[in-house]
């Protein structure tokens, strides 16, 4: 109860900020203005129809989350708020949990709203609703589930301005996915090496780039819907992990 | 938080890191499934944009950059286009009109002064669109657009058939998510088309046959699909088309004016009108003209009278009396001057090439092309039994460098390439014309196709204006061996 209400208090918190606000306007305006492709052929303007809703979610729940997650924290030590919290019956896990879970409502009804945009337009664009797109949307937000508990994690022991491209950065290297799984089958042993630690310790953004296949319904892959569930599992445990770390961190840290 | 509980945390930590790499080993396999053909993030993208594919956006910064491609073209920057093309491929292989554009870029629009295509970048077209067909396997549209390259360019209907009896077997996508339609009916047209052309007639009427076939099954399941029935009575049209000309050129010629009058119906087995009266002469001096075309042909004509059926079009063999003699007038300005007893309309092929140049097949995609080599090819339409005009070489020095010694210099007609109405004189394979210096054989693909073909082998000094005696003329049978060698580079 503690924790949904430390959650509660953050989203509303998170909600009042202008600047999420902004980038929301924002991303839904060039959502909206996607349809203006509409000079290249039925199909090359589907797919970048797509594609652009697509990359403006991601591109906007990225800020979101990054500027969120950076700022939970480090903003009630900075205020002098948290000894106000912490004074009362309030475990420091249940803080940190509470702060990550009021960051995540915050992106969800970001990329939520953002979400409905881009299917009206889609369906209005296209004259039918695809569901299929909403998944898409649903691993973008689970994408940004582990990049929030990343930035919860650092925001445990370092500066806003330091978490920003600590997270920003690893995001950028977990997302070349592709280039580190093609490594790891170099002849170079050290950099095999790297590659496979670089793969399978660091959070793994790429995985949930399901673009091609819902921007090219030709592609296909063996189980749509189990690998959409892996991804989820992957979001979750590697949440987990780095919030346990993120607690254990945070429980030794003088404030 | 107590020790142990510190501790107990801390150990949980290791279990489900644990299981993130065997989910990340489980989630492996899909991610390259979606990323098949991709390139990496940023492979030669300009800095501009590096950003988004390095965000996992390479479909967006693909989608981007095409948009940009669009401008280039509505504005004639034809250059700009190919980097991008090369770009968004590589970014999100499954664009497919990105490598249909490129390589129709490639294939048609560098051009010399003249308009004549280079066709030395027609290897890297069919390359980018091999490439393309690669990336999207189980797609019609690069293969068929493969096979149309292959024929409306560079009239090589065998690899046409090759492509689209591969396009036929796939199925269609579109931008509405059906990435299970059946191909479009064009595709098994086209596929006809390709095997008239090879001269395989019988399986061009099948695949006819087929197509109707198809179409009648669905007008059948949806009678108010008009579009569909339009496409029907086009094949109706094409098999009966296809039958009457088999019948008129192999069997007995038709009339066709007095057929279109009638406008009978024809045995779709037979090619045979149904109502005989449709292919009898009927007139008298339609048999004193085929007698005295029997007579000039140094034969005796078949028995004929009014009222029979009179010979196959193609009979008698047709004498072309093919001959030309090439001309530097100026450095580089060839004036061909020929003659070539055939109908109006008829084109003869000249080509120009490096006694070096083979038709390449690249293994990799590259715009690089061998800038030194020379490779011109035009088309001279016969009018009045002669042909020929001025080929100005000197404005383009960037495609015809005249860099090499020695030099092919072809006139060919090749009758497979020819519109129709040729084709009702001497049949797909030229069955129907002989010529007494320059008939040419080719018997690599069955059945036999008879071509008109001069080939000089001409020095860099003729194309700069020193004269061309008839001793420079090779035989056909060397330059057909020539051109099956492995291409060398100097």
């Amino acid at each position: 109860m503690v924790t949904l209400a430390i959650a509660k208090q953050t989203l509303e918190d998170m909600l009042r900020r202008k600047i999420l606000l902004v980038l929301l306007i924002i991303a839904v305006g060039m959502i909206a203005l996607g349809p203006s492709v509409g000079f290249l052929s039925p199909r090359e303007s589907s797919a970048v129809l797509r594609s652009l809703g697509l990359a403006v979610i991601l591109l906007a729940g990225l800020l979101i989350t990054i500027l969120s997650g950076i700022q939970v924290i480090p903003t009630e030590i900075e205020r002098r708020t948290i000894y106000t919290v912490l004074s009362k019956p309030v475990q420091r896990y249940e803080f940190v949990l509470g702060k990550f879970l009021g960051g995540i409502f915050t992106v969800f009804v970001m990329i939520a709203a953002m979400g409905v945009v881009f299917l009206s337009v889609l369906a209005w664009q296209e004259k039918r609703f695809d569901p299929e797109m909403l998944k898409g949307v649903v691993l973008t937000f689970f994408q940004m589930t582990l990049l929030g508990a990343l930035a919860i994690f650092f925001s445990t022991f370092a500066t806003p301005v330091v978490n920003f491209f600590l997270s920003f950065g690893l995001f950028i290297v977990g997302n070349l996915s592709s280039v580190t799984d093609s490594l790891i089958s170099n002849k170079n042993p050290a950099t095999r090496i790297m590659a496979n630690a670089v793969h399978y310790i660091i959070p793994n953004f790429g995985n949930f780039n399901l673009q091609n296949k819902l921007i090219h319904p030709s592609v296909e892959i063996s189980n749509a819907n189990v690998f959409i569930v892996q991804n989820i599992v992957y979001a979750v445990i590697y949440s987990a992990v780095l919030l346990l770390l993120a607690i254990l961190v945070f429980d030794k840290r003088e404030v | 938080m107590k020790a142990s509980t510190r501790r107990n945390l801390g150990l949980a930590v290791i279990p489900l890191l644990i299981a993130t790499m065997f989910l990340q080993a489980a989630i492996d396999p899909s991610v390259r499934e979606i990323n098949k053909g991709q390139k990496t993030a940023f492979q030669g993208l300009s800095g501009e944009f590096v950003l988004g594919p390095l965000l996992g956006l390479q479909q967006a910064v693909a989608g981007l950059l095409w948009v940009r491609a669009d401008e280039f073209f509505h504005s004639g920057d034809y250059d700009a286009i190919l980097p991008i093309v090369r770009m968004v491929t590589w970014l999100d292989p499954h664009q497919l009109d990105v490598y249909i554009t490129g390589a129709w870029h490639l294939a048609y629009n560098f051009t010399d002064s003249s308009e004549r295509s280079d066709r030395r970048y027609i290897p890297a077209s069919q390359r980018l669109l091999e490439e393309g067909d690669a990336n999207n396997p189980e797609i019609y549209d690069i293969a068929f657009e493969l096979g149309w390259q292959n024929s409306d360019k560079i009239k090589d209907f065998a690899r046409a058939e090759y492509w689209y009896r591969k396009a036929s077997g796939r199925h269609g996508a579109d931008e509405r998510g059906q990435a299970k339609a059946p191909v479009p009916m064009f595709v098994w047209h086209q596929l006809a088309h390709s095997l008239a052309r090879l001269g395989r007639l019988e399986e061009s009427v099948d695949v006819w046959k087929k197509a109707l076939s198809m179409s009648e099954d669905f007008v059948k399941k949806n009678p108010t699909d008009f579009s569909r029935r339009n496409v029907r009575d086009s094949e109706v049209h094409n098999l009966e088309l296809t039958q009457k000309r088999i019948f008129s050129r192999y069997k007995h010629e038709l009339d066709w004016e007095v057929d279109a009058k009638v406008g009978k119906g024809v045995n779709r087995e037979t090619g045979e009108p149904l109502s005989r009266d449709t292919y009898v002469f009927v007139t008298g001096s339609e048999v004193s003209q085929k007698a005295a075309a029997y007579a000039k042909a140094g034969l005796s004509a078949p028995a004929m009278a009014v009222g029979l059926p009179r010979p196959p079009a193609i009979e008698p063999m047709w004498n072309t009396a093919f001959d030309v003699r090439p001309v530097f007038t100026a450095p580089k300005v060839l004036e061909v001057k020929g003659r070539f007893n055939v109908g109006d309309g008829a084109r003869v092929t000249v080509r120009l090439h490096d006694d070096t140049y083979r038709n390449a097949q690249l293994k990799e995609f590259s715009f690089d092309i061998n800038q030194d080599q020379t490779l011109m090819l035009d088309q001279h339409s016969v009018r009045a039994g002669t042909f020929g005009r001025k080929v100005d070489m000197s404005k383009d020095p960037k495609m015809y460098s005249f860099k090499g010694d020695t030099y092919y210099l072809v006139f060919e007609f090749n009758p497979r390439a020819t519109s129709p109405f040729i084709h009702d004189r001497f049949g797909w394979s030229g069955e129907g014309m002989t010529d007494p210096k320059y008939l040419w054989t080719d018997s690599s693909l069955q059945p036999d196709v008879r071509w008109v073909r001069k080939v000089y082998r001409i020095t860099r000094d003729q194309v700069f204006g020193a004269s061309i005696p008839e001793s420079a003329v090779v035989s056909n049978e060397e330059y057909a061996r020539m051109m099956a060698e492995p291409m060398t580079t100097k």
